[in-house]
């Protein structure tokens, strides 16, 4: 038998050498070398960072928060809805995170800035439901170019420390689909409290039944509380919000019902900005009930990720691409967030301790 | 250009040997790509291609032990005699180390999301349990190590289709072919 010359010829070579390149080059590719950058949960964190997230291990948005525990009560009626563990009619452990929705973290309390609440819902089998819910009506932005968009005009200026208005404005002006969201956004009236407040997941969601039967749902989280205006209650003390809410669980548990808002045909379930028919049958799956308040320096709610992805069976993500993005930068900023020292929270232990409002302006 | 004449000494790996190379190359190389796109990408199936990512890492976590069970107990066909030293040296090391980053990848990206507080579901709803409890910093550097551990393999995958390709073309020594089952 004839034996093959070790030495090879520059094709043979070739068919060595091309073969492992070409993959490490699909790779790189994938990676987004050699293409014009996509968005990337990397670029959402620089956009959170030029709109004043400060890093040392603060949430890149919702930064300043301070943490609740309570439990939930499920209704009869969310089980028929959803064959989850969650609605199987125990009494349920919740951990809450109360926050303002900007991306900073010492951020004083006042009537114009969003809210938000993040909850976290677990059964003993395991089930385990993570929500993440903002007070405005409606999302004002429909998927991740949007989003992109968005947080691009949330930059702040370096001379002002704010948006600058005319970026804020031409986001809203080139986007005649978001019209109805801002518009909403405007008419919707601010409550005096976190207490009183209303929290809405804008994303839908699908339940899932025992037969296996389908119903796609936006939730809300609706106070019991009385509703009083915004108007006049902007204490001086950048910690009104979440001193005053301290104070009422001193005296008395809180509790929000939890609503679904149930889908009708023409509802747009993957679009967040859109509203859905007024008339929409709605539904309360259960009661939440907050007891006790600490600061998130103190509280695994501090650190932990809100991914309102992180479902148990019975509930699933809709064809909502806001959600994939949430859960994606999410946990981008997640990890960046824990690998870093983190500063201390404006909502200190002591304001949990002593949460006498001072008239300082600096809630501290 | 025939890539494989098993002209050399080499003799072919058992067949369950190969079906379990073949399957996990394939299994690595998508999970590879799935990683790339979910650290690198704001895409729009996020949730879908992380489950993906938990079930097949799991997957691969549980052949590797199957792999490893028969490294030690099936025979593995020698290296050819006129392979120089620092070749052969090359080749074990960099076995060693792919079986090591096989099983660390899975381990680090189980212990990442335990430590992190993230339920561990895989495709058709299965849990399986933390490997630790809620260690949000822990999470933080582990995540990191997974990113280091994914990259120092595909450079280790890249440097062994290099190496294949030099024994199955360059050298046709039977190297390849007895991977290729012939």
């Amino acid at each position: 038998m004839a034996h093959s010359p070790r030495k090879g010829s520059p094709a043979r070579w070739a068919a060595v050498v091309l073969p492992p390149l070409c993959l490490g080059g699909l790779m790189a590719w994938t990676a987004g070398v050699f293409r014009p950058p996509s968005i990337s949960p990397s670029h959402f964190m620089q956009r959170f960072h030029n709109a004043g997230a400060l890093g040392d291990g603060f949430r890149r948005a919702h930064a300043k928060g301070m943490c609740v525990t309570g439990w939930f009560d499920p209704s009869p009626k969310g089980q028929a809805l959803s064959r989850s563990g969650i609605f199987k009619g125990e009494h349920l452990p919740v951990m809450g995170r109360f926050s303002l929705a900007p991306p900073l973290p010492y951020l004083p309390d006042n009537p114009a800035v969003a809210r938000s609440l993040a909850l976290q819902i677990l059964s003993p089998k395991g089930d385990d439901w993570r929500m993440a819910l903002v007070d405005v009506p409606l999302q004002s932005m429909r998927d991740i170019a949007d989003a992109y968009a968005f947080f691009g005009a949330a930059k702040l200026d370096p001379a002002t420390h704010k948006p600058d208005p005319v970026a804020v404005q031409t986001y809203a002006v080139q986007r005649p689909w978001l019209k109805t969201a801002f518009e909403q956004a405007k008419a919707h009236k601010q409550t005096s409290d976190l207490t009183n407040d209303s929290y809405n997941s804008l994303d839908s969601f699908i339940l899932t039944d025992s037969t296996g039967k389908k119903t796609a749902v936006r939730w809300s989280v609706v106070a019991k509380e009385p509703f009083a205006p915004a108007e006049g209650s902007g204490a001086n003390d950048g910690n009104y919000l979440f001193k005053r809410l301290v104070q009422t669980l001193d005296q008395r548990p809180l509790s929000w019902d939890i609503v679904a808002t149930i889908a009708r045909d023409g509802d747009p379930v993957n679009d967040p900005s859109q509203p859905w028919d007024a008339a929409d049958q709605k539904v309360t799956v259960g009661t939440v009930t907050f007891t006790k308040a600490y600061s998130e320096d103190e509280s695994p709610c501090g650190p932990m990720v809100f991914d309102p992805t992180i479902l148990p069976d019975g509930i699933s993500v809709s064809d909502d691409p806001l959600l994939a993005l949430r859960s994606s930068v999410y946990m981008r900023s997640y990890a960046t967030r824990s690998a870093e020292h983190k500063a201390p929270s404006m909502v200190t232990p002591g304001d949990v301790t002593n949460p006498t409002l001072t008239p300082d302006g600096k809630g501290q | 250009m025939s890539f494989s004449q098993n002209t050399g000494h080499a003799a072919p790996f058992p067949r369950l040997s190969i079906l379990l190379h073949w399957v996990m190359a394939a299994l690595i190389i998508v999970m590879l790509f799935v990683g790339l796109v979910m650290a690198h990408d704001s895409t729009i199936h996020y949730a879908g291609l992380f489950t993906l990512h938990r079930t097949v890492g799991f997957l691969i976590l549980l052949l590797v032990i199957v792999r490893l069970i028969n490294r030690f107990t099936n025979r593995t066909p020698t290296l050819p005699d006129d392979l120089p030293a620092p070749m052969k040296l090359a080749a074990h090391l960099s076995h060693i180390l792919l079986y090591g980053f096989m099983i660390a990848l899975p381990l680090v990206g189980w212990a990442m999301l335990s430590a992190g507080g993230y339920p561990i579901t895989l495709w058709g709803g299965c849990h399986i349990p933390p490997l630790m409890g809620f260690h949000p910093h822990l999470w933080g550097a582990l995540r990191c190590l997974h990113s280091l551990l994914a990259y120092g393999l595909i450079l280790l995958i890249i440097a062994h289709i290099g190496a294949a390709l030099l024994h199955g073309v360059i050298r046709r020594d039977g190297v390849m072919g007895s991977m290729l089952g012939r």
